[in-house]
């Protein structure tokens, strides 16, 4: 086995996954940052970076695939939410349809 | 929305947590005020949450470090985040200072941004133009002469030229215009190309 290899292959695919999953998790209610990442991390066992997660968050926001919006916060320090927006929930749904068609594909090839 | 401080029982917490910030507002300088004040207060309230839902030692020094070293140093982490809002900035103000600062942000992101330098950068060579008109006013024009000659710029042959500048006073104008409208044309697939990127991200 090539470990080398396997280990960019990994990393190749949990780039290629990590919007997909940070907008599944988001879909299961809004979120801020913080909680996202330690969700994502309970869920899958993958550790996303602050430095990641953030662009990343502000690229689906100019995608228009989520929103975010500041909460008050009895502790006086406001946390920011985001949320999937209705393009969101529409793209969301196309990317589990074609996750579902790729799935098969490769299970028909193992 | 307004910043509020994180307040530390101890003095040395609270100066590592001020420093910080004074880390990530020299990192986010070059964007506007919101952006500024959106940044600072969301990694506010990521160290927060991060201070009070992490079990660490009871030493507020020793948990303010690990929560700032897990973050990240300011000026790396925030890197990727400034440079992607920076460019939306400037491709949505038009204003030259924001284009060129997007693009120095943005040059490690791929040579398609040092193509977009030398565009700029050859804008500002054209400009050049118009001082060399009023030094030169009969080397720099536009020369034509049906099937004999198409020059445009600085042509060294004046004499042989000089009845076949067809330009005159409209040269500097039509410098200007034709920049204005360049430096729009390239701004915009500069636009075009931000909506054609994809999500660039490491793990």
């Amino acid at each position: 086995m090539n470990a080398d290899f396997i280990e960019k292959w990994q990393s190749q695919l949990k780039k290629g996954t990590l919007s997909f999953i940070v907008l599944l998790v988001i879909d299961e209610g809004e979120l801020y940052g913080y909680e996202l990442i330690e969700k994502i991390k309970a869920k899958t066992k993958i550790e996303i970076a602050e430095g990641t997660l953030y662009p990343l968050m502000n690229r689906l926001k100019t995608d228009l695939l989520l929103d975010s919006k500041w909460v008050e916060q009895e502790t006086g320090i406001p946390r920011k939410y985001y949320l999937l927006t209705d393009s969101g929930k529409r793209t969301l749904e196309e990317m589990k349809m074609q996750w579902i068609n790729i799935n098969n594909v490769i299970k028909n090839l193992l | 929305m307004n910043f509020k401080k994180i307040q530390f029982d101890s003095n040395d917490a609270q100066k590592i947590y001020e420093n910080y910030l004074k880390q990530i507002k020299s990192a986010t300088k070059k964007l506007s005020s919101d952006d500024q004040n959106d940044i600072l207060m969301e990694l506010n309230s990521h160290i927060y949450e991060s201070s009070i839902k992490k079990e660490h030692s009871s030493n507020e020094v020793t948990n303010l470090i690990a929560v700032l070293d897990k973050i990240g140093t300011p000026s790396e982490i925030l890197l990727p985040l400034v440079a992607e809002k920076k460019l939306n900035q400037a491709t949505k103000t038009f204003n030259p200072v924001h284009v060129f600062q997007a693009l120095a942000l943005n040059i490690s992101n791929g040579i398609i941004y040092i193509i977009f330098f030398f565009l700029y950068l050859f804008l500002i060579v054209f400009l050049g133009l118009i001082p060399a008109k009023l030094i030169y006013p009969d080397n720099v024009g536009l020369y034509y002469k049906k099937d004999v000659m198409f020059e445009f710029g600085a042509v060294f042959n004046h004499d042989q030229n000089r009845p076949y500048e067809i330009l005159g006073n409209w040269f500097i104008p039509t410098i200007i215009l034709i920049v204005i409208l360049f430096y729009f044309l390239i701004t915009l697939m500069l636009k075009l190309k931000r909506s054609l990127n994809k999500t660039k991200i490491s793990i």
